[in-house]
């Protein structure tokens, strides 16, 4: 033992002098790290209440409960988390796996209450102090704990689409299917949001499972139009996916069609039907389109003996005649329709009611009616020189190429309009060798075409001019040419909050000269089958009506659907108003068994 | 027409005459729902009689000097006439090109008279005009434009 | 002055002869499970002659959470917030091991600056472990003094802690795939700093605790570890560095980025209770070198987590995988099977402490007095929750 042992533990002393390294808590204060995992916050404006936090959430701390501010908005289950501080452990699952980034923490970590039920709070409902905090932990940015990039969907080049009508997208292989049935967060905003209420989380599950048997009798549950919707939907769902917040959203509609395409035709029936006990009730349904197609599918299923009388040659409605096949191959529409009548569902083709059968004389044989004969007749620009030869419009030149007629748009063509009809025309016109010009009165995300076939259309290189008003149509100096007047616009912002307005600059005027102008700019329906007096009393109002519940009608017998009986005149829509139509006509022959239902459910 | 008051009351009879039109409009289409749209266009000229009745009184100030927004829309489109079976599109166009010319009138005769109160209660007229096709060609652009 | 009843070395495994209670001659005395000390929740019950220790016997379960049950039960994501309780003083290298693992099952192949702000991580808290370790170590020793400097500076490496991770005991920032973050604004000079301060604490630690007569007359020749011990018992780390052993998994299997560190393995001669601490010191000192070269090494941007696919319905492919890293008491090490299942089928953690505190401190005790087990108990530096996963 040295000396030196035995003196230096005295120089603890030295330390007396240094300062001291204690918080004087709580006279002073000591915030958390800028980035501390304090207690909790949700911007409840942007959260869409999808519940992942719920389900991340490894202590159950994490309730979704209904909170009335939010309740009924769109793309929105109108839940937020609410908290159980009994449980959480502050780990921050919840705020990295938040689909919105709306869940976030303070830097808060003290809060004393007398009241112990304070703990338990649905953050940013409940008035908490530190709900304004602007610091503390946010999902790091590049740090994802769900892929925010879909699988991309293979496609032709648009060099090599270009050259036929085969389908552009080439479907997914089973790995890609599953990889991006991984991304789904299982919230089910997307089954509220579709007009038929597909069990979309339940499907992408079964591809996860591999079991596409399963996904194939989901789908049909609610859409008997599944390879259709598989390609061509418009996807609401799509649109709310939280997924989408602020990644892409999850890719539904291929999703759909990867299942369709894994089962093979002659399998359906063993998967899909069960024996049918027959009512003996007769349902008569006009128009072969999806709406109509698909109550004669639900109505066949309970037993009543459907018939659907068709104008067109074969069916599928705007389907086959509005929808090029490089969208949807005939064989796929087929694939939906021959299911459909290989259940028994009759259809009457080449029968124009009006004409080969009197609307007055359904009525008569029927037990009930269905009416969805959709839109068919073009919208008019009500532009002078409109009734010019080379005028032609886009749904008739979708529906000869359908046909395999020669359309007779020439080599230099004008599309004027800004939907799906518009693009399709403009897509087709270049696959028959034309150079297209799309002429649109607002900008390009104003378009009420879908995003994606905007985006395929500019890579087939057609050209959108975005602000063009068209405001005449002349004589060109050759019958076989027209000419297009045609202004610049400016858009001005609605004062009031709606989507800018163009407003024509009558200083900045074209003229140009094409071998056709493609009018795309709309379509209304077509009731000349039905008497003036027939049409009051149904209530149509400019050649649309609005059902009641069950989409009856004011006459008794009959139910309507489809684009003309709905807002958002899509498929789905459509299929939709056919599948609730077809409980209607169900409650409406057999009203005793659906009140032995309801007092089952009951 | 040569005094303020002699101007506002025919601006008044003008407005009445378009409700009475579209009323008899109204009376002759063949569907419950074009009625009730002509009807909704009779309560709308009704509103703008009411406005002058106000500002003949003096409670309503008309406002030359405002910007009015002109979309230009029924500048370029093609005529409509009346008949019992027109349609929605017809009836918006029908208003829409009437405001428009009552909106000229006013603003031609505006251009005929010395500076002065007439001349500001013209300008004040084609405005409230210029309002009044705003009111319809908007409805046109959000209604029947959908697709364009 | 060791004195082993019934047992001729530490290498005599056979049953020792029962101690006859009923003569009267000896005492049972239980120590723990609450200590004043650092060494949690365990319990030692000491049959004693006199104040010296002829039995003794190793009680846990006090702080049994049933650690790998509850994984079995969780996704693989919701898992990396459980494991960092499995050590308290030390959660870092259980989410290391735990992701690792995860990783190493699933095909996870995480980035270069993951892999150099993990080791950051890992060293942070060796460092911050260590000094709390200095701690208890000299107040087993009846010394007050130490422990106030060393677990208040361990609070600054814990504000880095709380910068960087966003808490400061459970980090929960080494997660499957990567890390949760990079480093925030100004973290780097802050760090520089905290290492200055904590390396001119240790020269005042080591000249009044180690250099302190009394610290050096008790902890000398308390509880030697020979180096044939090492493998029957399974001694690893500092416990099995202090006799000569050369055995680090940093240097051993070079795990993250220490293949391009600089440091040597440090071993001592003579595994008391003095050697372990004095090299635990000088870890420590490595630590901080170590610090400063991933401050230095780490790339400052770039992806620091890999692509992730969708947490909440992960599924791993069947598999099993050992992974182990060099944490301050020697090697810890993740067994992990999994079924293809959202779910993990087995975990086993293997602490070190499970030996230090079972099979090496009821050996080491006997012969030694009372007053000296406490500080016995701290220089094997032993975490009974890792013993009771």
């Amino acid at each position: 033992m040295s000396l030196k042992d035995l003196l230096s533990p005295f120089f603890v002393w030295q330390r007396a002098f240094e300062k001291p390294y204690t918080t004087l808590r709580p006279t002073l204060d000591r915030p958390g790290a800028p980035a501390y995992r304090g207690f909790h916050i949700n911007i409840t404006e942007t959260c869409v209440g999808c519940g992942s936090c719920q389900t991340i959430c490894q202590n159950n701390a994490i309730d979704m409960v209904a909170v009335e501010a939010y309740a009924g908005r769109a793309g929105d289950s109108g839940l937020r988390p609410r908290f159980d501080y009994g449980r959480c452990c502050w780990c921050g699952l919840c705020v990295d796996i938040c689909t919105a980034a709306s869940l976030r923490m303070s830097n808060e970590y003290a809060w004393i209450s007398d009241d112990p039920d304070s703990f338990h709070f649905t953050a940013g409902v409940d008035d908490k102090p530190w709900q304004d905090n602007e610091l503390g932990y946010r999902r790091a940015e590049g740090y994802h704990l769900n892929p925010p990039k879909r699988i991309e969907m293979p496609m032709l080049s648009a060099q090599e689409s270009l050259k036929s009508f085969a389908e552009v997208t080439l479907g997914y292989n089973e790995e890609q299917a599953k990889k991006e049935a991984d991304r789904c967060v299982e919230c089910g905003i997307c089954v509220a949001t579709c007009p038929a209420h597909m069990d979309v989380p339940d499907y992408i599950h079964s591809i996860r499972d591999g079991d596409y048997e399963k996904g194939l009798q989901l789908m049909y549950r609610t859409n008997p139009f599944p390879a259709t919707c598989g390609r061509i939907c418009t996807r609401r769902c799509e649109s709310v996916c939280p997924v989408g917040i602020l990644g892409e959203p999850v890719a539904i509609r291929w999703l759909k069609r990867f299942i369709v395409d894994q089962v093979d035709k002659k399998d359906y029936q063993r998967i899909l039907e069960k024996p049918i006990a027959s009512t003996g009730f007769k349902v008569a349904i006009i128009g072969a389109g999806p709406g109509g197609l698909s109550a004669a599918y639900y109505l066949r299923q309970q037993g009543h003996a459907v018939t659907v009388y068709e104008a067109q040659a074969t069916g599928g409605g705007m389907l086959r005649y509005g929808v090029p096949s490089y969208r949807l191959p005939d064989a796929e529409l087929d694939k939906d329709i021959d299911h459909i009548t290989s259940i028994g569902v009759e259809i009457k083709y080449n029968s124009r009611i009006g004409k080969d059968v009197m609307f007055e004389s359904l009525l008569e044989n029927y037990d009930a009616v269905f009416m969805s004969t959709g839109l068919s007749v073009p919208s008019s620009m009500r532009i002078n020189g409109e009734n010019h030869a080379r005028v032609l419009s886009g749904l008739q030149i979708l529906a000869d190429v359908a046909s395999d007629r020669d359309p007779g748009i020439g080599k230099k063509v004008a599309v004027i309009g800004g939907g799906n009809v518009a693009m399709d025309a403009a897509r087709v016109s270049r696959r028959l060798g034309a150079e297209v010009t799309i002429l649109y009165r607002r900008r390009i995300s104003d378009m009420p075409a879908d995003e994606e076939e905007i985006h395929e259309c500019q890579q087939e290189g057609c050209t959108i001019v975005p602000q063009a008003i068209p405001v005449e149509i002349i004589d060109a100096d050759n019958k076989q040419k027209v000419c297009i007047k045609w202004g610049e616009a400016k858009m001005v912002d609605d004062p009031k909050g709606g989507r800018a307005r163009p407003v024509l600059q009558e200083d900045k005027m074209h003229t140009e000269t094409y071998d056709c102008i493609i009018s795309a700019i709309g379509q209304s329906s077509n009731l000349d089958y039905l008497s003036k007096e027939l049409q009051e009393q149904l209530a149509f109002e400019w050649g649309k009506l609005t059902p009641a519940e069950y989409q009856h009608t004011s006459m008794k017998k009959v139910f309507v659907g489809g684009d003309f009986a709905n807002r958002t005149a899509d498929a789905i829509s459509a299929i939709e108003d056919g599948h609730h139509a077809a409980r209607g006509i169900n409650r409406f022959l057999n009203p005793d068994f659906y009140t032995a239902l309801e007092k089952q459910e009951n | 027409m040569n005094t303020v008051d002699e101007i506002l009351d025919y601006a008044i009879e003008q407005e009445q005459l378009a409700a009475d039109f579209y009323e008899d409009v109204a009376q002759r289409v063949e569907t419950a729902g074009m009625k009730k749209i002509l009807l909704d266009f009779a309560e709308e000229e009704k509103r703008h009689k009411k406005i002058l009745l106000a500002v003949k009184t003096g409670e309503h100030e008309l406002t030359p000097e405002q910007e009015i927004l002109d979309l230009k829309i029924s500048d370029y489109l093609v005529e409509v006439k009346t008949s019992e079976n027109i349609s929605y599109q017809d009836a918006l166009i029908i208003a829409m090109q009437r405001e428009r010319a009552a909106y000229n009138l006013y603003n031609d005769m505006a251009q005929k008279v010395p500076d002065g109160k007439l001349k500001h209660i013209l300008l004040g007229l084609a405005k409230e005009e210029a309002k009044h096709k705003l009111f319809f060609e908007a409805e046109y652009d959000e209604r029947v434009l959908t697709d364009n | 002055m060791t004195q082993l009843t019934g047992h001729s070395s530490a290498l005599d495994f056979a049953q020792p002869e029962p101690v006859d209670m009923a003569s009267g001659k000896y005492v049972k005395l239980w120590q723990g499970p609450q200590h004043p000390g650092i060494t949690g929740n365990m319990s030692l019950e000491l049959t004693l002659d006199g104040d010296t220790i002829i039995d003794c016997k190793t009680h846990v379960g006090y702080l049994h959470r049933g650690f790998e049950k509850l994984m079995e039960r969780r996704s693989f994501i919701q898992n990396f917030t459980v494991v960092c309780r499995i050590a308290v003083p030390e959660p870092t290298f259980n989410e290391y091991l735990y992701s690792h693992a995860v990783e190493q099952l699933s095909g996870i192949k995480i980035p270069e600056r993951a892999i150099w702000l993990r080791t950051m991580n890992l060293e942070l808290m060796r460092l911050a472990s260590f000094l709390m370790w200095i701690g208890g170590m000299s107040g087993a020793f009846g010394q007050y003094t130490v422990p106030n400097w060393t677990t208040a500076y361990r609070d600054f490496v814990l504000d880095l802690f709380e910068e960087m991770t966003g808490a400061r005991i459970y980090h929960m920032y080494i997660v499957p795939g990567g890390v949760r973050a990079g480093l925030p604004d100004g973290f780097e000079k802050r760090a520089r700093d905290i290492m200055d301060g904590a390396e001119k604490l240790l020269d005042q630690v080591e000249r009044v605790m180690f250099n302190n007569a009394v610290f050096k007359a008790r902890s000398k020749g308390l509880g030697i570890i020979t180096p044939d011990m090492i493998d029957p018992y399974g001694i690893v780390g500092p416990n099995a560095r202090a006799c000569g052993v050369e055995r680090d998994i940093r240097k051993d299997e070079p795990y993250l980025a220490y293949d391009q560190l600089n440091f040597e393995t440090i071993t001592g001669k003579d595994s008391d209770a003095y050697e372990r601490a004095y090299l635990r010191l000088q870890e420590t000192r490595q630590c901080i070198s170590l610090i400063r070269q991933c401050l230095d090494k780490a790339p400052k941007d770039g992806p620091f987590q890999a692509d992730m696919p969708n947490v909440l319905h992960w599924k791993i492919p069947a598999g099993e995988t050992y992974v182990k890293a060099e944490c301050t008491r020697g090697e810890y090490g993740y067994y992990m099977v999994t079924d293809g299942s959202e779910f993990v089928r087995r975990v086993h953690v293997r602490g070190p402490s499970y030996t230090h505190a079972i099979a090496v401190m009821e050996r080491l005790a006997v012969g030694n007095n009372i007053a000296d087990i406490a500080g016995l108990m701290v220089s094997l530096h032993t975490y009974p929750p890792e013993i009771e996963r």
